[in-house]
């Protein structure tokens, strides 16, 4: 979707605040936002938090803290979901009578599973449309949900560096949609592509974009 | 969800503005549903604030820097090569790795929200999730670089990594001069989380260039 999240090349966005050693964490509940959506992403009941970020308003996005919308795309998925109700969360109690569930996450599997390697590409095989050298374009799309694809590369052309192999498609898979297997691309976009003639004529921008992203130039 | 701030807050709002109480709410419930178990979380938020950081990503850096047979592995197959050193995990499926030289500078950026390689790097700092230096970092990449302390010679190549789709990307950065009796630990130490998003380079022992 065109949201606010997709800010590549966008303009007036405040300082970066850039500190040497800052800390990846700066208060205990973000380490405990971060622990939940690991241990409820064992439910399978959801493949990704990110679409439920971009849905998040864009005075809202800009307003909340990293782990402000993480919280926020949480508590969506869980009411979505139906692992809790929107009542419960309000007021932080069960319902009565249910029954208690079996944790998806043991603190042993806690142990090991993140430092497992998910296995994301498919062994699908797909006849790649495009050949590494050669020129791509950027399709113009717009669609109203998830997407990889950011705003500033449609209709610009570049040219594929790489093979990735083959992977679902995001935009479809986040909804348990048809995952519509292809090949994603590592292209390269010229700054000057990009951004005109102001920018530096050696530098360049990588993106690794689905098939679905591209059209041949 | 309430639109007020936080320095006029009040009590007629049933869930609390303050992400800390709400978080500590969110979770009482769902221990209480035995949805999750707080030991797998204590685990967890260990895990990450204490096991995984730029530790492991240094390693790599050092070992790439005195093997070269490791480096030429790491940049054909960033994932198989890390593995070896026994570094894997969520948001390191698919790793891949970029080389400083004097002539071409890296730098990652996820503009579309915040991937980084956890596996390696731990998990972000906030100024790398900013809503700034993702949206000028693939327009403005050398004034970014420059603001962040890092001045990059107009004869240098930049390239910028807008890593938000299946891989994810770290910067090997360039070896110091005049580090080459150096151990393998003693070089790791040099390399900080920074020199691997491609925002700073390694200094030399003892700080300052000869």
């Amino acid at each position: 979707m065109n949201g606010i999240h997709d800010m590549g090349g966008m303009q007036g966005l405040g300082e970066i605040g850039y500190r040497r050693d800052d800390p990846a964490f700066h208060a205990a509940w973000e380490t405990r936002v971060h622990a939940l959506v690991t241990a409820l992403a064992a439910y399978g009941k959801w493949r990704a938090l990110r679409p439920d970020i971009e849905q998040i308003a864009a005075a809202e996005y800009l307003r909340m803290s990293y782990y402000e919308r993480w919280l926020t795309a949480l508590t969506e998925r869980i009411v979505k979901s139906g692992l809790a109700s929107r009542e419960e969360i309000e007021r932080g109690a069960a319902d009565a009578g249910l029954g208690r569930s079996v944790p998806a996450l043991s603190a042993d599997a806690a142990r090991s599973a993140p430092l497992q390697i998910p296995r994301t590409e498919l062994a699908v095989r797909i006849q790649p449309p495009f050949r590494v050298g050669e020129r791509v374009r950027g399709a113009n799309l717009n669609p109203p949900g998830h997407t990889r694809m950011p705003r500033y590369a449609r209709g610009k052309v570049g040219v594929v560096e790489r093979d990735r192999g083959v992977f679902a498609l995001p935009d479809n898979d986040v909804y348990f949609l048809d995952p519509k297997p292809q090949h994603v691309y590592l292209v390269r976009f010229a700054a000057r592509e990009l951004w005109g003639a102001d920018a530096s004529a050696r530098d360049s921008v990588y993106i690794d974009l689905w098939q679905d992203y591209l059209e041949p130039a | 969800m309430s639109g007020h701030g936080h320095d006029h807050d009040h009590d007629h709002q049933a869930v609390p503005s303050d992400p800390a109480l709400r978080v500590k709410a969110l979770e009482s419930l769902l221990v209480e549903k035995g949805l999750v178990d707080p030991a797998a979380l204590d685990v967890l938020v260990d895990l990450y604030e204490n096991k995984v950081g730029p530790r492991n990503g240094a390693q790599v850096v050092a070992r790439a820097w005195i093997d070269p047979e490791f480096k030429r592995r790491l940049l054909a197959d960033g994932t198989a090569a890390i593995a070896e050193l026994g570094f894997s995990g969520q948001q390191g499926e698919k790793l891949t790795v970029v080389e400083n030289t004097p002539s071409v500078h890296n730098v990652i950026v996820c503009t579309l929200c915040s991937c980084y390689p956890w596996p390696l790097l731990g998990l972000p700092p906030i100024w790398y999730k900013s809503s700034a230096y993702r949206a000028r970092t693939v327009i403005d990449a050398r004034g970014v670089l420059k603001e962040l302390g890092l001045d990059v010679r107009d004869d240098v190549e930049v390239r910028v990594w807008d890593s938000n789709a299946a891989s994810r990307y770290l910067v090997l950065p360039q070896r110091p001069r005049g580090t080459e009796t150096l151990s393998e630990a003693a070089l790791a130490a040099l390399v900080t989380r920074d020199t691997m998003i491609g925002v700073a380079r390694v200094a030399p022992p003892g700080g300052e260039r000869p």
